[in-house]
């Protein structure tokens, strides 16, 4: 099977449905002539020409709004956010027009859309260009919110994006785009709201998405090799709707739980998550459910501050030491 | 038509043709070849039918207003003075291929697309059988080419000007209308929709119905000039203006938009002069009595749309009783969309449990959302 960066993977989604769809088109800031802030469309205006691969003046809520018109009339845009950080103007169109259109007309206008872009934090971009809004676009009835953390998701989660009837928010990585991994030739693709358990262990579930399923991957591989825990990794895959059958059925199993997240801790997505945990899965716990989140702060630039501020390994393994009472 | 002195301005109740206005009427667009030419080619039927439009938006906007004072329904929004720069641009349309995309305050365009005026009062009733089974109370229908308003105002005009895309990558001849208020006129969004449309070459017809006031801001704070006739310039596009209370004016402008639109791509902004005869709803009709100036209310009010209209359809040899028998079909029509409506209100109460319906694709509404009465 070829190993493929998770940039190509989301490249061949987009071909692949681009060739099978007309319907579906790219539109969004440097896009077209430049290929893309971070080459995800590399290739794609030569192949499909400018009425479909379409450059846009820096005018987020503009070609937000754009895309949701065309959707209405029966095309299946791909709106590329340059970084989620810059979208937070869209958000009005995402919010107000896609995620309502349809229940606001009594089911007359579905929105097939996919909003996607790198979100999160890189490496020493700081505060206003490092932030996971993955819990923001989650809260939003309308909404699905996907986030895949490896190429092989990547390309199958975007593939079933593009063909939702539903508007999807698809958040990607800046540091993930160079990630490698095995992609299949030939179609496949990963059904929306569908966990993956990435590693399966006894002693303790560690729940996470996108850029964290690296952080819980060295964090299991520490655990197992320092105290002899075996970790459960579910990789959520889509946040929303959200998988609680894996969740769920993994506490059944460890009867011990961290939550691992790239956002802010306060209304985070670990904090639904351990709702529906003390919902289902009550009896089932022989210890309070953890969440690794980034600090409650602004992301800061210095490499050491970063580093601090960001959810890490370490703290994972911290906290899983914490309720297998080891510490 | 006739006038309703518990519902119509108190300068439409007293309204008396001025020979002057009339003239002024004719002169707009007569000085202008090209408009005065769009004109001399309607026919009687079609001069007739943007009569009925004006006749029918301003009914449905009493109707409103009646509910409103009956405590039907809580509030309003109305579009009373500003019929003209609604119907004459809709009529300029092909209206089975062009899309429109209203703001509340032109609930006329809908009307003029197709749709039953029985919907939009189920609209505001909120019904399960209006068209947004009681979702929401702008209403659209999108097999009738009318995108259901979208409140944020400044947000809907690029949702337009994507619609003018798809028509694009589609292949499809469409041209996209929206209607931007001089308040919306300074939202971001209807700078970048301009910005997007331009760019693009899309077919898209910007009309900035300038109604002089926001809420109770004036024009004139917010956008010093006052006026939005030079504003396609800042946008290197094709615009013009066009009087916004002379339906036969804004019918043309419009026309040569849709011109412009098919022979050269690319938008065209218009900028419509009108005033909001009232509040910016029902509920703050005194309060805008007490903001405006009074001389804004007399100046406008002697240019009544639908008065300065049937002046000159007399004038072209229209007889007195066609008049009176095309306002007796449409008061007919407006009664009889109204009885419908508060039918509905009774026998098409939506169930309570429909509220969790359709928030996802694939819903298809069904009978069972609706409580219905036994």
């Amino acid at each position: 099977m070829p190993t493929i960066t998770y940039r190509d993977a989301l490249n061949q989604a987009l071909k692949e449905e681009m060739e099978r769809d007309a319907n579906v088109f790219l539109m969004g800031e440097e896009v077209g002539v430049y290929q893309g802030a971070y080459k995800v469309s590399r290739g794609l205006l030569d192949a499909f020409g400018e009425d479909r691969v379409v450059d846009t003046p820096i005018t987020e809520l503009g070609f937000a709004g754009v895309g949701i018109g065309a959707a209405m009339v029966g095309l299946r845009p791909v709106i590329e956010f340059m970084t989620w950080n810059f979208a937070l103007l869209a958000i009005d169109q995402i919010v107000n027009s896609a995620a309502k259109m349809l229940y606001m007309s009594g089911g007359q206008i579905p929105i097939p859309i996919v909003f996607r872009g790198p979100g999160g934090a890189a490496l020493q971009l700081a505060a206003q260009h490092s932030q996971a809004f993955d819990s923001w676009y989650a809260h939003v009835p309308g909404l699905k919110v996907v986030a895949p953390a490896t190429p092989y998701d990547a390309k199958g989660l975007l593939k079933s994006a593009i063909r939702d009837e539903n508007p999807v928010v698809f958040l990607e990585g800046e540091m993930m785009y160079n990630a490698k991994g095995e992609v299949p030739e030939g179609e496949y693709t990963v059904p929306l709201g569908e966990a993956d358990v990435k590693l399966e262990g006894s002693d303790v579930t560690l729940v996470c998405h996108a850029k964290t399923v690296t952080v819980a991957q060295r964090a299991a591989q520490q655990l197992a090799e320092e105290c002899g825990i075996a970790a459960e990794i579910v990789d959520l895959r889509t946040i929303r709707p959200l998988d609680t059958d894996a969740i769920i059925r993994s506490v059944a199993k460890t009867n011990r739980c961290v939550v691992v997240e790239e956002g802010w801790p306060f209304c985070g997505i670990g904090a639904q998550i351990v709702d529906y945990i003390q919902l289902y899965a009550f009896d089932h716990l022989d210890a309070p459910v953890l969440r690794v989140t980034q600090a409650d702060v602004p992301i800061p630039y210095n490499k050491r501050l970063e580093k601090a501020a960001k959810p890490s390994p370490e703290r994972v393994v911290e906290a899983v030491k914490q309720i297998t009472y080891l510490d | 038509m006739k006038r309703f002195p518990a519902y119509d301005p108190p300068e439409y109740v007293d309204w008396q043709p001025d020979a002057e206005l009339s003239a002024e009427f004719v002169d707009t667009w007569y000085r202008d070849p090209e408009r005065r030419s769009i004109v001399e080619q309607l026919n009687r039927e079609p001069k007739l039918d943007l009569y009925r439009g004006l006749l029918r938006t301003r009914l449905h906007d009493i109707t409103l207003k009646r509910w409103v004072r009956h405590g039907i329904i809580s509030k309003a929004w109305l579009g009373t003075g500003e019929e003209a720069a609604t119907v004459g641009p809709v009529h300029a349309l092909n209206r089975r291929l062009d899309i429109v995309a209203p703001m509340i305050r032109n609930a006329g365009a809908c009307c003029e697309m197709g749709m039953p005026v029985a919907d939009m009062l189920r609209g505001y009733l909120g019904t399960y059988d209006s068209p947004s089974r009681g979702r929401d109370g702008h209403v659209g229908d999108l097999d009738r080419r009318v995108l259901q308003p979208i409140s944020n105002i400044g947000i809907m005009p690029p949702v337009t000007v994507g619609i003018a895309l798809g028509f694009r990558l589609r292949g499809e001849d469409g041209i996209a209308l929206t209607w931007v208020g001089d308040g919306s006129m300074k939202h971001g969004g209807t700078h970048e929709a301009l910005g997007l449309a331009v760019a693009q070459h899309l077919s898209v017809i910007f009309i900035i119905q300038n109604n002089q006031i926001a809420l109770g801001t004036p024009v004139t704070v917010h956008h010093p000039p006052g006026t939005f006739e030079s504003v396609h310039q800042a946008y290197g596009v094709a615009g013009w203006s066009f009087d916004g209370n002379n339906v036969l004016d804004a019918y043309a402008a419009t026309k040569l938009a849709v011109r412009h639109c098919l022979s050269e791509a690319g938008p065209v902004v218009l900028a419509g002069e009108t005033f909001r005869m009232g509040g910016h709803a029902t509920h703050d009709e005194q309060e805008a009595r007490e903001l405006i100036p009074p001389e804004l209310f007399t100046h406008w009010g002697a240019r009544d749309p639908i008065g300065l209209y049937e002046e000159y359809l007399k004038g072209d040899g229209v007889g007195p009783h066609v008049l009176e028998r095309i306002e007796s079909e449409i008061v007919q029509e407006v009664e009889d969309a109204e009885r419908e409506a508060l039918s509905s209100r009774e026998a098409s109460r939506p169930a309570p449990e429909s509220a969790l319906e359709g928030v996802y694709a694939s819903y298809s509404p069904s009978d069972e959302g609706s409580e219905r009465v036994p």
